[in-house]
């Protein structure tokens, strides 16, 4: 898809020491919060403009008949593609914080 | 902050005070999309509102004056409900260009009045600090007030005040509640000193001049505000139960897609059949005024030109006004209600597949009705290089102009019959082969379109779902009697225009005895200029001069036919046309004729808006020739194999 090679990564790199989480692997009713977006920037912009910020929480409700996930961000719901969660790197909340 | 009418207090008057005087005062009304913005725009003008577009894009302009008091009007500018200011859409440039005052017909605004949706507060704010830039008296509304406090969320609206540095209104805009107080802040507002240098591009995304790269900049914006929400005591609401109860029916993985195709259903029943009875209505009041004013105005070449010029063309679209709103009540309801955003969202993978997006969907869908107004709505349509594709294939959508030029040859040549048992005649199937050409070439252009000309990477689809409301009656109505207005403006203009043209072209070369028979006038001579391009598809010069005039709207070619084959009145008397009809072509060049009619951009309003629309001669005339190719050869098969 070419997604793999996005031409800038925003966010820092060096969160996740071992395997990298993805918005798209969440189970439903998970809240995670946002580590990275691996999208260049000029197609994250949408994101951004939405709240979709490195530090924000997400919570996948549903998913779309089609599979796509729907998420909840700030109290917005928002439907994204498969192809762009998994642009969306994520941490879990450990009960500490 | 409001102090400039007290400078204005000097003996002498200057040239730019009485201009002050003259002006009223200009607000603009921003919002996020989905916030409730243009129903607090109607509830402030009501009737007292104007539709235009904005110099050289077709972003529509909404202005309307609010009666703040019995002596006072001010004027209120509703823009497209935008995220951002980054201007990666049209809406986003217009927006910004209106606030900067960089819009020729529009003064700089004397304040900003800023509509968010308080149940989501953090990301509806992230407006606010780019338009406290501006410098000018700024209100925030908190709307959808009560299901922040149904839901259970709250918030202390005069901290949130105080923090931002801007006045803050509760409302409930869909009821009004609230509305007054907006109009206080209106009342109050002053025209800016003249003189005063506009600040100029202050708005974007990212602070200007700070080599901060776009996220960072984001982020920073984000943690001041959560700051600031945090500091007024912001609670966020619960979850939106019934939202959540309607979303796993209509996003439900079996009844989502039927519910979808459910309402697909009913909007198309709506335009084919309901719509029939009023625009008979329609028909019958031109026909029944048309003859009224030819018993007035005595015989000769005026009352040609009114009755069998402008009558009669201008009438032939003006039919389809009944059909074309029955579309618009349908999409009203659909929008306001928040369910054609989940409709998107199904339609996203399919679309995804030819390279389009959901957003498109809608626009597609009101293609079946008109091509105009479809083309405006892909505005929605974030990404550009979608928003092109979209527009380049909305002409593919069988629109209802070409269900007359349909209706009149398969009626002719099709004969009736079973192909499915009870279910499906031959007519029928013919017509829904049309139907499916128009899809199957659309698929193709997009699935092209997108591998080459508009080739990019797969775009990140983000699609706000907001919670589902009760459409208000008003909204609808005021953007049906806007649609109307639209609509009547146009037929009276380009349509107006092109049929005296034509008109023209049938009535010369004169002869002594008056108009010239239709083969010697200049429009029978332009056939015949052409005849020779359409033998190949086994059409003659009556054909070609069908084909010319038709450019105009596709439904002319019937009347223009009726009236080259001498038949009175081609629409009462179609058994007639349909009889010479069958007399001068043959049947493989009659559904040559009708693949000709799927295909071809024969709609010179579809040309002009697609040129507004894509801001240039490039994609209209790429447009119009790829069109008339793909009709010309798909005719020329026909014929060769039938």
């Amino acid at each position: 898809m070419g997604l793999d090679t996005p031409k800038s990564m925003l966010g820092s790199r060096n969160e996740e020491p071992g395997g990298e989480l993805r918005l798209g692997d969440i189970p439903l009713s998970q809240t995670v919060e946002l580590v990275r977006i691996d999208l260049p920037t000029e197609r994250a912009e949408p994101l951004l403009e939405r709240g979709v910020l490195p530090g924000c929480r997400i919570c996948p409700v549903r998913s779309s008949p089609t599979g796509d996930p729907i998420v909840s961000v700030d109290g917005s719901l928002l439907a994204l593609r498969r192809e762009t969660a998994d642009c969306l790197c994520v941490r879990l909340l450990s009960d500490a914080s | 902050m409001r102090d400039l009418s007290t400078k204005a207090g000097d003996a002498t008057l200057t040239s730019t005070q009485v201009e002050n005087e003259i002006r009223s005062p200009l607000i603009a009304l921003i919002g996020p999309p989905n916030s409730g913005k243009t129903t607090l725009f109607n509830r402030l003008t009501g009737l007292r509102q104007k539709v235009a577009n904005y110099p050289g894009v077709t972003v529509e302009k909404y202005v309307g004056q609010v009666q703040c008091d019995s002596e006072r009007n001010v004027e209120l500018v509703d823009l497209p409900g935008v995220h951002g200011f980054s201007a990666r859409t049209l809406d986003e440039q217009v927006t910004r260009d209106v606030l900067e005052g960089q819009v020729e017909d529009l003064p700089a605004p004397d304040a900003v009045v800023l509509i968010v949706d308080c149940t989501r507060l953090e990301s509806q704010l992230m407006l606010v600090e780019p338009v406290l830039k501006l410098e000018i008296p700024t209100l925030l509304v908190l709307n959808m007030w009560d299901e922040l406090e149904e839901r259970g969320g709250s918030l202390n609206e005069l901290e949130l005040a105080d923090l931002l540095g801007v006045e803050v209104v509760k409302t409930n805009a869909r009821v009004g509640l609230g509305v007054e107080g907006v109009k206080e802040f209106l009342s109050q507002v002053e025209v800016r000193e003249s003189g005063v240098p506009l600040p100029e591009h202050v708005l974007s995304n990212v602070p200007r001049g700070v080599p901060l790269p776009m996220i960072d900049a984001f982020t920073a914006r984000r943690r001041h505000l959560d700051k600031v929400v945090d500091r007024a005591s912001f609670v966020s609401p619960g979850p939106a139960e019934s939202t959540n109860a309607l979303d796993s029916v209509f996003l439900h993985r079996t009844w989502g897609p039927l519910v979808f195709l459910a309402v697909v259903v009913v909007v198309f029943q709506s335009i084919f059949t309901w719509a029939v009875p009023l625009m008979d209505g329609v028909d019958l009041l031109i026909t029944t005024s048309g003859e009224w004013l030819a018993s007035r105005l005595s015989d000769g070449w005026f009352r040609s030109l009114v009755i069998d010029g402008v009558w009669a063309g201008v009438g032939s679209v003006i039919i389809f006004l009944p059909q074309i709103l029955i579309l618009f009540l349908f999409l009203g309801i659909l929008e306001d209600s928040g369910y054609m955003a989940r409709a998107a969202v199904i339609a996203d993978r399919v679309m995804y597949r030819v390279g389009l997006q959901g957003r498109a969907f809608l626009p597609l869908l009101s293609g079946y009705a008109c091509a105009i107004p479809a083309i405006l709505a892909a505005r929605t349509v974030e990404d550009e290089r979608d928003r092109l594709a979209t527009i380049f294939i909305t002409p593919f959508m069988t629109c209802s102009a070409r269900l007359p030029v349909y209706a009149l040859l398969i009626a002719a040549f099709i004969p009736e019959g079973r192909l499915l048992g009870p279910f499906l005649g031959y007519r029928a199937a013919v017509l829904l082969g049309l139907y499916g050409l128009g899809i199957a070439a659309a698929v193709v252009t997009a699935f092209l379109l997108k591998r080459t000309l508009l080739r990019a990477q797969p775009g990140s689809f983000v699609m706000d779902l907001p919670s589902y409301r009760l459409p208000s009656a008003r909204s609808i109505g005021l953007r049906l009697l806007d649609r109307s207005k639209i609509f009547l403006r146009r037929a009276g203009s380009i349509i107006f225009a092109v049929t005296i043209v034509l008109w023209v072209l049938t009535q010369f070369p004169r002869t002594d005895a008056g108009p010239p028979p239709i083969e010697d006038s200049a429009l029978g001579r332009i056939g015949q200029t052409i005849e020779p391009a359409i033998e190949p598809l086994g059409f003659d010069w009556r054909i070609g001069v069908g084909l010319v005039t038709s450019l105009a709207a596709r439904e002319v070619i019937v009347g223009t036919l009726g009236t080259i084959y001498g038949v009175e009145d081609a629409t009462d008397d179609s058994i007639t046309l349909q009889e010479t009809l069958r007399r001068d072509l043959t049947l493989p060049a009659a559904i040559g004729l009708l693949v000709f009619f799927a295909f071809a951009l024969q709609c010179m309003s579809t040309v002009a808006v697609m040129r507004r629309e894509t801001g240039g001669w490039k994609w209209p005339i790429l447009q119009f020739s790829y069109m008339l190719f793909l009709a010309y050869s798909g005719a020329f098969i026909a014929v060769q194999i039938f």
